[in-house]
């Protein structure tokens, strides 16, 4: 049974079609990737799910069940334009929003105080909104999200302003709760974020799914027609007639190969004038399908 | 219920601990305190200090005029300097006088034998109209001492004559009993707490919008959402928010009572200066101020959400505060006859009815009968306006950016 389930929906509003016929599932245990350019329907999409807007035709299911609010306890949700209350402490807040799931301010207090530990964040507790820096806000704003122990999380761009070090305890957080058993699904513009964290993903564009499935299954669709040389001494090879494309960065190239190259030549013409570290034959990133998708230019 | 009880309770604490909240409490009635003593002060020393010149050609009618403005009451010390007989050539010279402020103002009296004086007055002010109101009451009460000394009764008997009889009113109270009122004492009460009616629900309907832009510039509205409904949210933010007013409120009831069992309070409350505050009152004050606050909060609250900053919702100020300024306004006519149809009208119209109501009271109770419809038509009001309301913040809390423009406000009704 699937988490979250969208069936043909859409959504409109005046003239413009946010969302057109998107379907999609998501399991319990599995990080789903949200992804699309800029005023795709992602968030759109989102707010559909969290009946934040209905769907004008279409179905959401949650847990099984056709949407009705009393399912929302079950899900956080951490939307693109979050905030929390400037003036209140940040222990209240999360005590407030886990009541609003459900959860006792008695068991909210004590679960706020053990995120916040696991979160390194437990000095903020005591402070105001409005004294905390932008990254730690967003991680009260994550506590928030998984305060009442959700079956689904829902996250818009939640690596947005996050530094490294945060954005990997998050990726960190959020694989330990994918292996409790947790759906996770999240948008966001980091490719490799969705590489190294999603089993799945759904391309939008337009509205529209243009793309998806598993990461791996995605990936295997395409031609491993991508090479990455790592060399010293002289870069004439990249001009061979097996390439499409080459961009070298100082010993460091990344080549598309031209269709049904041969990349055994490109390595014999690389080696007689360079000495080669690293001749790596790839499938094509995330980043780069994603491109040729939203682009039209898919090959594969 | 769960989500309404708790939005209201997180206003409802975050107010009530505010600082903006202790400073208005007691904030509130000192200033107002000392607004209405000032003003009270100020109207009894209107006219003071004036240099005043009273020239006439009848030295004895002008000697009266003096007299009168001595022994008005209240009178602080107008400085009164009689010319008489006066000629044409004098009133060129103290017109000078007055251009140069030396003094400031000649009441000119022309007194022909035989025939009815005529008065010009002249100053420099040209809006000091109560000084020109005593002159005319000391100029009619002077000429009339001057005609009965003229028939030969003495300065003592005209006195007597001229000084009136005080008349003592009473009331006759909800309860049937007779007791002792005083209409300026009256006018004040019903003023006072019209006043205070209008600001606690412009207070706390403004704090609403106020909360409700709040929210909307942290971006907490979506993460809200996720959880509870919009018209959950509003209705928790009118509650808490309406709670905080009648916590304020009873605040005010309890200080004023422990007030008026001081000694002090019982010597203004029981002297010539009387007023009743009944049980009566002590409900319906709490009860219009939150059937005000309501119809005025879901209004302000459903405004603010199509703005994006406080500078924004100002633009709507004036138009929601118009039905306080023409309640006010109505004040003349209501204290006049409580009972004329524009008073009732008022009194039962909901965007004027809680203050006109209190405005009436200070007269005359009403007939319960015009209390039941204005309710009726508070409530009704109230529904309509929370409708209207939660169709705009339903979509305008989500709406980041800019402010709606009307067309845009009139396609969110539709689409909502």
């Amino acid at each position: 049974m699937p988490v979250v389930e969208l069936v043909d929906v859409r959504k409109a509003y005046e003239k413009k079609v946010a969302v057109q016929q998107l379907s999609l599932s998501i399991d319990a245990g599995q990080m789903f990737g949200l992804l699309g350019p800029n005023g795709a329907g992602k968030t759109s999409s989102i707010r559909m799910m969290m009946g934040i807007t209905m769907p004008d035709s279409g179905r959401v299911s949650l847990f099984g069940k056709p949407f009705e609010r009393a399912s929302l306890d079950r899900v956080g949700y951490l939307p693109e334009e979050r905030g929390l209350y400037k003036k209140m402490k940040v222990l209240d807040q999360l005590v407030f929003f886990g009541q609003l799931h459900g959860v006792s301010a008695h068991d909210a207090r004590r679960r706020a105080i053990d995120w916040a530990k696991r979160l390194e964040i437990d000095q903020a507790l005591e402070k105001k909104t409005e004294e905390l820096s932008k990254g730690m806000q967003q991680k009260i704003q994550f506590i928030g999200t998984i305060l009442h122990d959700p079956g689904l999380i829902v996250m818009d761009e939640p690596f947005s302003g996050l530094d490294p070090v945060n954005a990997s305890l998050l990726e960190r957080t959020l694989l330990e709760l994918k292996d409790q058993g947790r759906a996770i699904l999240f948008s966001t513009h980091r490719m490799d974020q969705v590489e190294k964290l999603c089993d799945s993903i759904c391309l939008i564009n337009n509205g529209q799914a243009v793309l998806s499935g598993r990461v791996r299954e995605i990936k295997s669709r395409y031609e491993r027609n991508h090479v990455i040389v790592e060399f010293e001494g002289d870069p004439s090879f990249l001009n061979s007639s097996q390439i499409a494309e080459a961009r070298n960065y100082s010993g460091h190239a990344e080549i598309r190969l031209k269709p049904h190259a041969n990349a055994q030549k490109l390595l014999h013409e690389a080696a007689a004038v360079a000495t080669i570290y690293r001749f790596e034959l790839v499938e094509p990133s995330l980043e780069e399908i994603f491109i040729r998708t939203v682009g039209g230019k898919v090959d594969a | 219920m769960r989500n309404i009880l708790l939005v209201a309770k997180r206003e409802y604490l975050e107010q009530i601990r505010g600082r903006a909240f202790r400073l208005s409490t007691v904030g509130l009635p000192i200033l107002f305190a000392v607004i209405v003593a000032i003003g009270y002060g100020s109207s009894l020393g209107i006219g003071a200090h004036k240099h005043i010149v009273v020239a006439s050609t009848n030295p004895a009618l002008a000697n009266d005029v003096r007299d009168q403005l001595a022994h008005e009451k209240g009178d602080s010390g107008m400085d009164v300097q009689v010319i008489a007989p006066a000629s044409p050539d004098m009133r060129a010279q103290i017109i000078q006088q007055i251009q140069t402020r030396a003094i400031d103002g000649m009441l000119w009296i022309e007194a022909p034998r035989g025939s009815l004086p005529e008065a010009t007055y002249i100053s420099k002010s040209a809006g000091d109209f109560m000084t020109g109101s005593r002159l005319h009451d000391a100029l009619d009460n002077g000429l009339i001492d001057e005609q009965l000394a003229r028939g030969g009764v003495t300065k003592a008997q005209a006195d007597a004559l001229a000084k009136g009889v005080p008349i003592v009113t009473y009331q006759v109270n909800s309860a049937g009993r007779v007791v002792r009122s005083d209409a300026q004492a009256s006018f004040w009460k019903g003023y006072v707490m019209a006043f205070l009616l209008s600001l606690t629900t412009m207070i706390y309907g403004m704090n609403v919008a106020r909360s409700v832009i709040q929210e909307k510039t942290s971006r907490i509205f979506e993460v809200m959402l996720a959880t509870v409904k919009p018209s959950d949210m509003l209705a928790g933010k009118l509650i808490g928010v309406g709670a905080v007013g009648l916590t304020q409120i009873a605040i005010w009831l309890v200080a004023a009572g422990a007030i008026m069992a001081t000694p002090f309070a019982s010597v203004i409350l029981s002297g010539q200066f009387s007023v009743h505050f009944s049980w009566f009152e002590g409900v319906l004050f709490p009860l219009y101020f939150v059937l005000g606050y309501l119809l005025y909060s879901s209004l302000f609250a459903g405004l603010a959400a199509t703005c994006e900053t406080e500078q924004e919702l100002q633009m709507y100020m004036p138009l929601a505060a118009a039905p306080t300024w023409l309640s006010f306004a109505l004040i003349v006519l209501i204290m006049n006859d409580s009972n004329s149809f524009w008073a009732v009208a008022a009194s039962l119209f909901p965007p004027t009815a809680p203050i006109v109501m209190f405005l009436r009271m200070a007269s005359e109770i009403p007939p319960l009968w015009q209390f039941g419809v204005s309710i009726a038509l508070l409530v009704i009001s109230i529904f309509a306006t929370l409708w209207f309301s939660s169709k705009l913040y339903r979509i305008g809390i989500l709406m980041y950016g800019k402010r709606a423009t009307l067309p845009e406000i009139f396609r969110w009704l539709r689409y909502s």
